[in-house]
């Protein structure tokens, strides 16, 4: 057993994303590796093996991550490369026009198009798990220090500019699934989203994401 | 001595005084503290009265953080450092995070950084942003004044003259692979000083947000595994100098333009000196095993100064 949370937090999701399951008999021997072939780009969980419904939504979620990312990389391509010359006029237009082109190739974008509805059941199991551990109240004040809430946030919306991003605790973070560069996971008062970092926008939303 | 330096002297030694009667010192001794000692040679020359060694071949800083405001303080205290500067000729800026507030539209890149520290920026004063919790990290890690070089972490050495090295750490989105960047870094460096800095403080009194002890338990393992000797932080808008802990000493310098007065928590203990009255940065001095420092306020008040050892 693990005294803190931040200890707890990759226990956790090792445990949920490894083939023997959330509820999983014996301990496996080596549940980091199992947990790490759920993810793209890394080495693929043998066919043979059984994977547990967790660890399928998780895979379901980055694959949907993945995807975005392609239409992100293709369409900031499609832009001029910014510098280290690059002016503060020249780097708010590459970032509003490549908004704009996400945008326009996403019309119609709803909340859970990444967050595919059997992963939003594994990250708020994992949050509650997370958040109702023993340091979790720290975490959550640290998680909504300067985090009011943005109700009316919805998917492709610009970011709004005068609203701080909340800050992620570092054991929070060691337990989620690694994302691409271009995205980051953030909360908005109660809310999860997916943040695209270059576009400055929401790529995805789950909704009231701490499960009590 | 001439009359003038004399005052000066006192004066600043009065500051010093008045920030420790305020806060209280009480630095707790660690074996290996870099515990601050208040004495500190008089800088000799008309101005501001700075103790500073001001030597030749030392490496001189600014830390300022939490500043982009564009509000008339912010621009009093960008005067401020121009007229320590031309005094005391720091060579670069350490910036904390929250750079910019609210929209950062090129237009907000100059009047709340590009305007205020003209006369810094046309000296040669080069500035090297950390990202705060306020700060778009696609607008400014390539912004070119901010040296980021496009990223959200990153080192520096800042010259030869002395052997110090400055990790640049983004502190709301500490994620593995960072902390793993972090201590490779840390390793690799054969800097005697390796001062890292950032935007949310380990150790802080600040009512506001106050200690961030998630980033504690995962960062402080580093600094003392790596003889880290002084952290810089911002955050919470006041400047605080804290006790020694475990032998580091660590500075919230989160006054820049934003301020939150009486927003420090005498009880926690940590203090050795503060000022949460008003806007206020810091000047460091590096020269072989020893740092000084003075933290400035906007009325030109050294209210804090001191010189620490390094941490072998």
């Amino acid at each position: 057993m693990v005294r803190r949370s931040g200890r707890i937090v990759p226990a956790l999701v090792l445990a949920c994303l490894s083939v023997y399951g959330c509820s999983g008999a014996s301990a496996p021997p080596e549940p980091a590796d199992q947990a790490k072939a759920a993810v793209p780009g890394r080495a693929a969980a043998p066919a043979d093996q059984p994977v547990n419904a967790d660890a399928k939504a998780v895979a379901g979620f980055l694959d949907r991550v993945n995807q975005y990312v392609a239409i992100h990389q293709k369409l900031e391509n499609s832009l001029p490369k910014l510098s280290k010359e690059s002016t503060p006029e020249q780097i708010d237009t590459h970032q509003r026009a490549l908004a704009t082109m996400i945008q326009d190739a996403r019309k119609g974008a709803k909340p859970g198009d990444l967050f595919t509805p059997e992963s939003q059941v594994v990250f708020k199991q994992l949050l509650a798990k997370v958040f109702g551990g023993p340091d979790g109240a720290a975490l959550k004040a640290s998680v909504m220090d300067e985090n009011p809430g943005v109700p009316s946030l919805k998917v492709n919306d610009r970011y709004p500019d005068t609203v701080p991003v909340s800050t992620i605790p570092p054991q929070v973070l060691e337990g989620l699934p690694k994302l691409p560069e271009e995205i980051e996971f953030r909360f908005v008062g109660n809310d999860l989203i997916l943040m695209d970092t270059h576009a400055h926008m929401v790529a995805d939303i789950v909704k009231d994401a701490f499960q009590q | 001595m001439s009359r003038q330096s004399d005052i000066l002297k006192r004066s600043a030694a009065a500051a010093l005084l008045f920030a420790l009667v305020l806060v209280g010192d009480g630095a707790t001794r660690h074996p290996q503290a870099a515990a601050p000692q208040a004495a500190a040679p008089a800088q000799p020359g008309a101005g501001l009265p700075l103790t500073m060694p001001n030597k030749e071949d030392s490496l001189k800083f600014a830390v300022l953080g939490d500043f982009g405001t564009g509000s008339k303080q912010q621009y009093q205290l960008a005067d401020q450092m121009k007229r320590v500067h031309d005094q005391f000729p720091f060579e670069l800026v350490t910036l904390v995070g929250d750079n910019l507030y609210g929209s950062e539209r090129p237009q907000d890149f100059k009047k709340k950084f590009e305007i205020p520290y003209q006369a810094l920026l046309d000296a040669g004063v080069k500035f090297y942003a950390s990202l705060g919790n306020h700060d778009d990290p696609q607008e400014q890690r390539n912004y070119k004044l901010f040296n980021m070089d496009g990223k959200q972490y990153y080192t520096f050495k800042p010259s030869a003259k002395q052997s110090v090295r400055f990790f640049v750490l983004e502190s709301s989105y500490l994620k593995p692979e960072q902390i793993a960047w972090f201590e490779k870094e840390l390793q690799a460096s054969d800097s005697d000083w390796k001062i890292p800095y950032f935007h949310h403080p380990p150790y802080s009194s600040g009512e506001r947000h106050g200690s961030d002890t998630q980033m504690r338990d995962v960062l402080e393992p580093l600094f003392l595994k790596y003889n880290v000797s002084v952290v810089l932080t911002g955050h919470d808008h006041f400047y605080e100098r804290t006790k020694p802990q475990k032998g580091i000493v660590y500075f919230v310098v989160g006054s820049g333009g934003q301020l939150r007065k009486g927003n420090i928590d005498k009880r926690t203990g940590l203090t050795a000196a503060g000022n949460d009255q008003d806007q206020s940065f810091m000047i460091a001095e590096i020269n072989g095993d020893q740092m000084w420092f003075n933290a400035i306020s906007r009325a030109g008040q050294v209210f804090d100064s001191g010189v620490f050892t390094r941490r072998k």
